[in-house]
């Protein structure tokens, strides 16, 4: 068990916490990985807003990612930074949680998630209702060790149709194994919806990249995803198949995503890109 | 949701923006979604997509939808054992849900009618009821 609470884990401690209705919290990036994703930004707000819901309800069920109608990136999030997480939960009921939220880092914002929603399941398929309760109680005082993520290695993407034209697909294999399965989840390894969503971002960013004709010394970077929606749990060793099709305009395009496991539609999302300064879009280079 | 006194034209007034709603959630062209569409039958739509469905329609209307409640609020004063018997709705219980979903079209309702298909019944009017009647709570 020594990557529960640490392989995939994204809250090291919260801050503030009205219970059932919002909460801060803070994640130290660790200095010694390679990047930290937008996504894993995301994931980090998400799963503070996971904690409120889940001790709301007694730790009788858990949300999963199901619903995130908009993203936005703001910011890029480099090793080493402090992230800032606040959520406001909306609504949280034994049913789902719904819920806003944001990151920043030095009071600039990184990411802000609007109107997200996760359906909530029984606790017990995933994890131990007593391990998360005594992790929250940890969280809420004196707080984790920093740490304790030591990155994730990026999904094989083998692109399969359309070198250059405005939408392909790509094959994506996960992975039979890795750490991150131990904390996503104990109980049931699942592959993490953002996990996913950054693969297909930096799939679409290929595409976009030999689709369009961007402004010298620049390049696309992501700016908002919105309609996403996880149809269904990816388990380890799954193949998927993963399509980008781009509606270019002049210095920024939207790209439709989808993803596919046996033919079977598993995630949808939209995302919008515009051009950005080379030196300047780090996460995605 | 009491649809026997939800007249024709508070159906009329939400439904445009409860189609769009809908086209939007499931990524369709609005035309697809007529009114007496079944929402899975017709437009593919799964469980995620119900949820997202009246997610947006709360945003879009400014209400409050009871998630995971319209198969219950079906059952209107019946018992759980008086609509279903085993997963099979019964015949008072069928009876019951004709009245509730009287805007789907009879041959739609199978005998025996299971539980876990009542779902395949609702269309987009259904989901414009469920709007008026969130509107009406809402006072």
């Amino acid at each position: 068990m020594a990557d529960h609470f640490a392989a995939f884990s994204f809250v090291d401690r919260i801050t503030e916490h009205e219970p059932g209705r919002r909460a801060r919290g803070r994640y130290v990036v660790p200095a010694d990985i390679a990047a930290f994703p937008p996504c894993l930004v995301a994931e980090a707000v998400g799963q503070l807003a996971a904690w409120v819901s889940m001790a709301h309800i007694g730790f009788r069920g858990r949300p999963v990612a199901a619903l995130a109608n908009e993203t936005r990136f703001r910011s890029d999030v480099l090793p080493g930074n402090t992230l800032e997480l606040a959520v406001e939960i909306e609504s949280c009921d034994e049913h789902a949680v719904a819920y806003a939220g944001r990151a920043s880092v030095d009071g600039a914002e990184a990411i802000e998630l609007v109107d997200c929603l996760g359906p909530m399941l029984p606790v017990e398929e995933f994890d131990s209702p007593a391990a998360l309760a005594a992790r929250f109680e940890l969280i809420l005082g004196d707080g984790a060790p920093p740490g304790r993520f030591h990155g994730v290695d990026a999904p094989r993407v083998t692109r399969t149709t359309g070198s250059s034209g405005a939408s392909a697909s790509a094959s994506l294999i996960v992975p039979e194994s890795a750490p991150f399965f131990g904390d996503h989840f104990p109980r049931r390894p699942v592959f993490p919806a953002t996990l996913l969503l950054d693969a297909q971002i930096r799939f679409a960013l290929e595409v976009a990249v030999d689709a369009m004709q961007w402004p010298a010394d620049t390049r696309p970077v992501p700016s908002r995803m919105t309609h996403v929606k996880m149809r269904s749990f990816i388990p380890p060793g799954a193949t998927l198949v993963i399509d980008a099709e781009l509606a270019p305009r002049a210095t920024e395009a939207t790209l439709k995503l989808s993803a596919r496991m046996d033919d079977k539609p598993v995630a949808t999302a939209r995302l919008e890109v515009v051009a950005r300064k080379r030196e300047s879009a780090r996460a995605y280079q | 949701m009491t649809q026997a006194k939800i007249s024709g034209e508070e159906i009329a007034a939400v439904l445009p923006t409860v189609s769009a709603t809908i086209a939007d959630a499931l990524g369709c062209d609005v035309e697809e979604v007529k009114p007496d569409a079944s929402l899975i039958d017709d437009l593919d739509a799964e469980s995620i997509d119900f949820l997202d469905m009246v997610f947006r329609l709360e945003r879009a209307f400014k209400v409050k939808i009871p998630r995971g409640k319209i198969v219950e609020n079906a059952r209107g004063t019946l018992t759980e054992a008086e609509f279903e018997q085993n997963g099979i709705v019964t015949d008072v219980g069928l009876a019951q849900l004709k009245e509730y979903l009287s805007e789907v079209p009879a041959e739609r309702f199978k005998t025996p009618t299971k539980v876990k298909d009542i779902p395949r019944l609702f269309t987009t009017t259904t989901f414009a009821k469920l709007v008026i009647a969130a509107q009406r709570e809402a006072g």
